[in-house]
């Protein structure tokens, strides 16, 4: 947004009213923080993800079958 | 026959049935060693990922560093304390650890500035930063764990019982046990072991023996020894991999200019690499300085058409531009290249949104919650309570911002556009508490701290709104509303 201003060169006529008087008034007011785009997930973020998934998942299994077989 | 369907199996990258293969056949000839090698790459490639883009900094490494410079680096010259010598994109919203919203998650954007211990403690280290405690490689360790545990019968390799100098004196397998130890074990002490005599049988001429060194001493927090060990790799074989690996030096060492430099000698002998353009964008976007940032991710575009990261940069730097419908192309472009995630629906859904293509602002919102996780609920009913807000449902607004606390309860931006909603509603003790609660997880936001300075000058307590607008000024410098107050706050004083 700031470089947009900046970059603008060319310059308006500034018009003036010759009856009636103008007002200039700027209010503050509360702001809202802004939305969010969401980072995208890299190749190498998705696959090291999918490979701590992976791997939980076969730690509980392996956890699960010895508990079996220590019950029996 | 049984080595030739393992080896054929390699090739076609089944990892898994080409270990069970070679597991067999060594039960029956425990000392073949082309089998065994085998076994070991197949394991190797089986957890193999790309160590320089899945790197991370721990907590460890970013708050006891002790090869910073300077505690106060000149403006421009630091990656940590970037400055004000170039004016980022203030509208962009910061993650939880307080850097500005990059296109994609990679590496250096997890890590906090370590600016106060405080601030680095109390970054939370859950998915939304997904950041260890621990020292590097903390999540390779436990990656390489889990594979162990998996492993029936135990290890496949007793580290503890091997040979080294025997191997190392064997070059044809001590590459391949190097890349086991390091990738499948993780157990950088015993790679270390291995590649320091492995390099002094070759009598230091093998470049590729450098680069491992200085991969183990990068890992082992040894960032000068690493510097050395790669520029000496350089200066026998120029190669890709070495340039970056040279550039993550001596961005961890924290002196982006000299990253760049080493960037740009590497784009001397490769000319317009993508990867090392890719890093030169980085350290930019790292610097605050956008334009240039967007100069090299453009180029990158231009080489490689179909470049996620490049693409998401492109696009969030549209967005955050004023520029939404430019940044609709951007993301459709990566929806058309097969992306398919909660991210990329939930930005297409705002771009359609800001873009005023009301139609598939809806559709594209379903699909995201549908395909979000947890990482992502609290974001996307964020961004839903600003739809909300815009066509004037306020109520609706209220609830998905709860909603969006209820997934993350330390999102600062929900808690201070609630305060906002709230003092709508006139109810204005909420609000305070609101934009406290918002101030106080994310003090480097600028928005809470003029909410509640513009709070607390409204009902006359003057010394509060002082302090707090004087906090706001000191995250983003040339805000216009906040520097009116202090004008105003000033004025009071003066009359006093």
């Amino acid at each position: 947004m700031s470089q947009l201003m900046d970059n603008s060169a060319e310059k308006i006529d500034v018009i003036l009213p010759r009856q009636i008087l103008l007002y200039q008034e700027e209010n503050l007011d509360y702001i809202l923080c802004k939305p969010k785009l969401i980072p995208l997930k890299s190749v190498t973020l998705e696959k090291l993800e999918k490979m701590q998934k992976d791997a939980e998942l076969k730690m509980r299994e392996a956890v699960e079958y010895s508990n079996e077989n220590n019950n029996e | 026959m049984e080595l030739f369907k393992a080896l054929n199996l390699f090739n076609q990258g089944k990892y898994e049935d080409c270990t069970t293969i070679c597991t067999n056949l060594l039960k029956k000839n425990p000392l073949d060693q082309t089998v065994w090698v085998l076994k070991m790459r197949a394991l190797t490639l089986q957890i193999y990922v790309d160590d320089i883009e899945g790197e991370e900094e721990g907590i460890a490494e970013s708050l006891l560093d002790n090869y910073t410079i300077s505690s106060m680096p000149r403006p421009g010259t630091s990656l940590k304390n970037p400055g004000t010598s170039f004016t980022g994109q203030y509208l962009r919203p910061k993650t939880q650890s307080g850097r500005p919203l990059t296109g994609v998650v990679r590496p250096a954007t997890q890590s906090a500035m370590s600016q106060s211990i405080e601030q680095t403690l109390k970054t939370p280290r859950t998915a939304m930063t997904a950041r260890p405690i621990t020292a590097s490689s903390s999540r390779s360790v436990r990656l390489g764990t889990a594979s162990m545990l998996t492993e029936p019968g135990g290890p496949f390799i007793q580290l503890s019982r091997l040979n080294i100098s025997k191997y190392a004196s064997q070059s044809c397998i001590a590459k391949p046990l190097f890349e086991y130890i390091y990738y499948h074990e993780h157990d950088v002490r015993y790679a270390l072991d291995l590649a320091v005599q492995a390099t002094q049988v070759c009598q230091y001429k093998d470049w590729w023996w450098k680069v491992q060194l200085g991969k183990c001493y990068y890992s082992l927090g040894l960032i000068r020894d690493a510097e050395q060990q790669f520029k000496s790799a350089l200066k026998d074989s120029k190669t890709i991999e070495v340039i970056l690996r040279l550039v993550r030096v001596y961005v961890r060492l924290d002196q982006p200019l000299t990253a760049l430099e080493t960037c740009k000698k590497g784009l001397e002998y490769f000319s317009n690499d993508v990867n090392i353009l890719t890093e030169m964008g980085r350290i930019f976007d790292s610097l605050n300085n956008m334009s240039m940032s967007l100069k090299y991710y453009k180029i990158i575009a231009q080489e490689d058409a179909s470049h996620t990261e490049a693409i998401a940069s492109i696009g969030i730097q549209h967005f955050y531009n004023d520029q939404p419908e430019l940044a609709l192309r951007y993301y459709r472009r990566l929806l058309q290249m097969g992306v398919y995630n909660a991210e990329l629906f939930n930005n297409l859904g705002l771009c359609c949104f800001y873009a005023q293509q009301y139609d598939h602002v809806i559709s594209c919102f379903e699909r995201a919650i549908s395909l979000s996780t947890d990482e992502t609920m609290a974001d996307i009913w964020y961004n839903i309570s600003h739809i909300a807000l815009t066509i004037g449902d306020i109520t609706m607004a209220e609830e998905c911002l709860k909603l969006a606390i209820v997934s993350d309860n330390r999102y600062a931006l929900a808690y201070n556009n609630l305060g906002v909603i709230q003092i709508r509603n006139g109810n204005i003790t909420a609000a305070r508490t609101y934009f406290h609660a918002a101030a106080n997880i994310a003090n480097f936001l600028y928005e809470p701290h003029f909410n509640s300075a513009y709070l607390a000058y409204k009902v006359g307590d003057l010394q509060t709104s002082y302090i707090a607008v004087q906090k706001s000024l000191s995250t983003y410098p040339n805000h216009a509303d906040s520097k009116t107050l202090l004008n105003k706050l000033e004025r009071y004083f003066t009359y006093m």
